[in-house]
């Protein structure tokens, strides 16, 4: 697949419905097009699509942690509730 | 009414989940502050990344404070999701040490996106950090 061929791609998926995945798409093509005007190297895109994968494992571990922070208010709130403590 | 409904819903979570919700790393504001001045640097950084040899050093000072980071992260009991978070954030950062020590050029828009990258994800931890149970 050549760069033409993945910005084709690329613009399909940014014109699409999911807005996250429009946002992904979006950033994609801003790293090709930064490739193609030599703003950057080919390995420098490479370690930031990489960047992505990272941030979206980091968001995932967050949300993890956020829902246990919202679980341990609500159980905290039942406790006091049932005048458990 | 609303509240004696919350009792079934928590219920219905598996027991390992309450469990670990309850018992979870509570507000360390050591934690707290490490990744406050991981973001407030990244975003300071991001702005002289025209600047090759000033890169180059704030590159090497937020590689150090991610890992610093993480290590004080490791050995927190429960805090395994964070760990993973901060493990995750270090690897962008050592990203870009990499390319400085393979003394490639290394451009200011990935110097940039970078250090983006650092902050904006630091900014998300410092959220979810801060409001851990006091």
């Amino acid at each position: 697949m050549n760069l033409d061929e993945i910005n084709q791609r690329l613009a399909t998926m940014a014109s699409g419905h999911d807005a996250a995945f429009a946002n992904a798409a979006q950033f994609v093509q801003q790293v090709v097009q930064q490739v193609q005007t030599n703003a950057m190297s080919p390995a420098e895109a490479g370690e930031t699509l990489k960047d992505i994968q990272r941030q979206m494992d980091i968001i995932q571990d967050e949300q993890q942690l956020a829902f246990k922070e919202e679980l341990n208010t609500i159980i905290n709130g039942l406790i006091n509730l049932a005048g458990l403590v | 009414m609303r509240k004696l409904l919350l009792i079934p819903a928590v219920l219905m979570l598996s027991s390992c989940t309450v469990i670990d919700a309850y018992l979870m790393t509570h507000y360390d504001p050591n934690e707290y502050n490490n990744i406050t001045v991981i973001r407030a640097d990244a975003g300071q950084f991001k702005t002289k990344c025209d600047d090759a040899v000033a890169s180059r050093a704030n590159a090497e000072r937020i590689a150090y404070e991610t890992n610093a980071f993480k290590l004080y992260s490791e050995n927190i009991p429960k805090n395994d999701d964070n760990y993973k978070a901060a493990t995750s954030l270090n690897e962008i950062a050592q990203g870009l040490v990499e390319r400085y020590n393979k003394g490639d050029p290394v451009s200011p828009v990935f110097c940039k996106l970078k250090f983006g990258a650092i902050e904006n994800s630091a900014g998300l931890m410092q959220h979810v950090i801060g409001n851990r149970p006091r």
